[in-house]
């Protein structure tokens, strides 16, 4: 089955959830790949979870990262940029100092880290289901994301308002971005003697 | 509950990630030594899933990284977040950043864990110091070597080497041939890529050395441990030491600028410790006032068929008598005397329980328990057609002594018996070494023949004319040979091929023992010279067939070997070799093609010149070996050369020190 997936996809995408710890990363993700949510204990370090859609005409493989938020771990997740067609950053409508931390700390790491220099980024509010407690208003969101330059969406992870369209409306976009689509269709693995061996580059001996 | 572990959970966290790390790039090592051509590669296939490919080695199904994680009680959430990690992106990309998190996260570790920390370090340094002093006889068995060298020298080398003066001319051009046939520079690649890989991460500084020592103690405990497993899934159940965990301990402690020789030390450690606290269980068990709690174990059922048979006590040195354990362990008392408060049977005892109850410790014993009687009870482990003789010699004295490391010796090329077990005694590692001695009859009539056929007239009138040489030539150009030297060696061929049918029934013995784990489950290293070689490889070959195959042999060194390139699979056989797999040649050892004949040179000869297989190191020793007769007493001053104990292929062409 190994060597027929690479035909079962179109193109393979890597997408990075950030954000400060308990905005929902891990919750938004369960939702959007389980359709289901429960209380979760932090993220330890990272986790990885994969999901086949059909978009735009299009078999995707999305490969989505899920990243701890706590500051212990913030080394660590500087590593997993690299390669990342898509970026989530998410915050949490109740809570400010998510919000604000988002371009004090997460945006400048994805200017660090980020090797993909058109990897579309997206701003996600979360929680919107406990609306009386909101103290982020959907405009300084939208402020946010144009001043970033970056896709904006607000949602519940809880009662899956937007999860679904947040995905979507990202993983288009990158479709609409040629120079993300030229690395993401071939699958190599170093173990499959045939095939990557047969770069030209390689001269036989390694 | 007691302190499970010295380490805080988001430590083991970063320990088991920097372990899979390892595993992974382990694995890349196989076919790309130094990870050339990788990063490319690699990088494309980052967001793949580990999960669709059982071949990898961190992939769930090779339960290669699982048990390690749920020993050191890592969340099992973040476990496929881990292997994803492990296989995804070239490993340098995240060593850094684990290492990090590994000398930051500190905040909860007590004052207590460091000293602990410390304790264990302290002790790791003064087990690898008396491993060290040991040694001291080291001279003295090099000296005795370099007689035996020379005494050899003039006995058997000198019909070999008349001629020098037409050879060196001859040997010179066919290099050049050879080497316009490989494209490819060893060399080039050897300097250019090392400089990368061995580039020290800011990293490693941060890390304080007793910390390394800690997690590199953990993680060999883990790996010993292999709880008994829950995971239907795993197809590839075997206890004991994976050579494959060995191998990425080795490139962990590259990583972690640790010396090999304290890796070592920590082996020992941990078995001498586990054997400590069987003998406690032991006495417990004999006294009654705690058979209450031995039975309540006994009816968890966690332990193992082998710890009901009484198996444990001996179990821990791969089936090694009883009595002689309590010897080897009273010699390590002095320096162990001085851990064990610290960590030793009770550290170990914390850890185990850890991996959940005793289940961990005992199946550290369990693991090593199934060998019975071990490698030197295995003489003629079953007769397979025409082999009369093969039985496994200690050599060294490394036995008894808590190592977890076997290396296997096989002389292909002997006059007496005694150079089944010479050509090893001077060579100096921690391993617990054995000689294999097999169809001496057979052997000794073979290389006495060509031995004699040297010596006759006709042959030192050939070699004065460097008719020799035309053998070799025809590895490139398939000329016929000279009439004269085809007659003369027909009466070579009969003991030739005898002993050539004779080598692969052995590798098939030799195979089966390995599967059977008598060697006590340990990782095993491979080395042999001439038709040893040719056992070896067969063994490889067999292995490769079998279901279990993997992870018994972490290293293997074949010189001047007997196998024809192109026939054989050597891809097949790289792939149950965990570790280095090196074939020396040298390409003017003409003996070894007149002995094979032209019509397998034709495809190449791994014992003349280099197997353009990847993941090969091939290692022109021409410099050193004056005719094939010469590893006899040369192999290990090749082996020392070859710097076994590094992950890395470090030279690819040995010069006369």
């Amino acid at each position: 089955m190994e060597s027929s997936t690479s035909s079962e996809f179109d193109h393979l995408f890597k997408l990075l959830l950030i954000g400060d710890s308990g905005v929902g990363k891990s919750s938004l993700l369960l939702s959007f790949t389980c359709d289901n949510f429960e209380d979760l204990s932090p993220t330890i370090g990272v986790d990885f979870k994969v999901k086949f859609v059909t978009l735009g005409g299009k078999k995707l493989k999305l490969a989505i990262w899920d990243t701890a938020g706590q500051e212990r771990f913030r080394t660590l997740t500087s590593s997993y940029y690299r390669g990342a067609q898509g970026i989530i950053m998410v915050y949490d409508v109740t809570r400010r100092d998510t919000f604000t931390n988002l371009s004090d700390i997460w945006a400048k790491e994805i200017d660090l880290y980020s090797t993909n220099q058109d990897c579309i980024k997206m701003l996600v509010g979360n929680k919107v289901d406990k609306d009386s407690d909101r103290v982020v208003s959907k405009k300084e969101g939208i402020d946010f994301a144009r001043e970033y330059g970056c896709l904006f969406i607000e949602c519940s992870a809880k009662t899956r308002v937007n999860v679904e369209q947040c995905f979507e409306e990202l993983v288009l976009k990158i479709l609409d971005t040629p120079s993300l689509l030229a690395d993401a269709g071939a699958k190599k693995n170093i173990f499959k003697q045939k095939a990557p061996e047969a770069d030209e580059s390689a001269s036989g001996c390694c | 509950m007691p302190t499970s572990s010295i380490l805080t959970p988001t430590q083991r966290y970063a320990a088991g990630a920097l372990f899979g790390l390892a595993l992974h790039e382990a694995q890349a090592h196989q076919t790309s030594p130094l990870g050339q051509g990788s990063n490319e590669a690699r990088s494309s296939s980052s967001s793949d899933s580990v999960s669709d490919d059982p071949l990898l080695w961190v992939n769930a199904s090779s339960s290669l990284l699982r048990p390690i994680f749920k020993f050191l009680e890592i969340n099992e959430a973040a476990w496929t977040g881990l292997e994803e990690t492990a296989a995804a992106t070239p490993a340098k990309h995240h060593v850094g950043a684990y290492m990090r998190l590994l000398a930051e996260e500190s905040e909860e570790a007590s004052a207590t864990m460091e000293d602990m920390e410390l304790g264990l370090s302290k002790g790791v340094d003064a087990m690898a110091a008396s491993m060290e002093t040991t040694h001291d006889d080291y001279e003295s068995s090099k000296e005795k070597q370099r007689d035996y060298a020379n005494e050899y020298r003039e006995k058997y080398l000198k019909p070999e080497t008349k001629s020098q003066p037409e050879v060196d001319i001859v040997t010179k051009q066919i290099e050049q041939v050879i080497s316009k046939d490989l494209p490819e520079s060893d060399d080039e690649h050897t300097k250019s890529s090392k400089g990368v890989e061995e580039k020290p991460l800011e990293e490693v500084r941060m890390l304080e050395y007793p910390r390394k020592v800690t997690v590199l103690y953990e993680l060999l405990s883990a790996c010993l441990a292999n709880a008994p497993e829950d995971d239907k899934k795993s197809t590839k159940q075997r206890k004991g030491y994976d050579a494959r965990h060995r191998v990425a301990l080795r490139l962990l402690s590259t990583w972690f600028d640790v010396k090999w020789i304290k890796v070592e030390a920590i082996e020992t450690m941990v078995a001498s410790s586990a054997m400590a606290l069987l003998k406690e269980e032991e006495a417990k068990e004999n006294d009654p006032s705690s058979k209450g709690k031995w039975d309540k174990w006994k009816r968890g059922g966690i332990i193992g068929a082998a710890a009901l048979t009484g198996g444990t006590l001996m179990a821990i040195t791969g089936g090694l008598a009883a009595p002689a354990i309590a010897a080897g362990f009273g010699a390590l008392a002095p320096t162990l005397g001085t851990i064990i408060p610290v960590i030793g049977a009770s550290g170990f005892a914390a850890v185990a329980t850890a991996a959940g109850s005793v289940a961990g410790s005992v199946a550290v014993a369990a693991s090593f328990g199934a060998a019975g009687a071990g490698l030197t009870g295995s003489k003629m482990a079953r007769r397979i057609g025409d082999v009369k003789e093969f039985e496994f010699k200690p050599v060294g004295e490394n036995h008894n002594q808590g190592r977890l490391a076997v290396e296997i010796l096989i002389s292909g090329f002997v006059f007496e018996e005694e150079d089944f077990k010479r050509p090893w005694e001077g060579q100096n590692d921690n391993m617990e070494r054995y000689a294999l001695q097999w169809e001496s009859d057979n052997l000794i009539a073979v290389s006495t023949a060509i031995q004699d056929w040297l010596t006759s007239r006709l042959a030192m009138e050939l070699m004065k004319r460097g008719a020799m040489m035309t053998v070799l030539s025809s590895i490139m150009t398939a000329l016929a040979w000279p009439a004269a030297l085809l007659a003369l060696t027909d009466f070579i061929d009969s003991k030739w091929s005898i002993a050539v049918d004779r080598s692969d029934k052995s590798g098939i013995i030799l195979a089966e023992v390995l599967l059977k784990g008598l060697q006590g489950q340990r990782p095993v290293t491979l080395v042999g010279f001439s038709l040893g070689a040719r056992v070896i490889f067969k063994c490889l070959e067999v292995l490769a067939e079998s279901e279990h195959g993997a992870g018994l042999v972490e290293r293997v060194i074949l010189l001047g070997a007997p196998i024809s390139i192109k026939d054989m699979n050597w891809e097949a056989a790289r792939k149950v070799v965990a570790g280095r797999f090196v074939n020396a040649y040298s390409t003017n050892d003409w003996m070894l093609g007149v002995a094979f004949r032209a019509s397998l040179l034709t495809h190449g000869l791994a014992g003349i010149q280099p197997v353009d297989v990847p993941g090969i190191q091939n290692v022109d020793v021409a410099s050193i070996i004056e005719g094939h007769s010469s590893y006899l007493w040369t192999t290990q001053q090749i082996l020392e050369q070859l710097e076994l104990e590094t992950s890395y292929p470090v030279f690819n062409h040995l010069t006369k020190s």
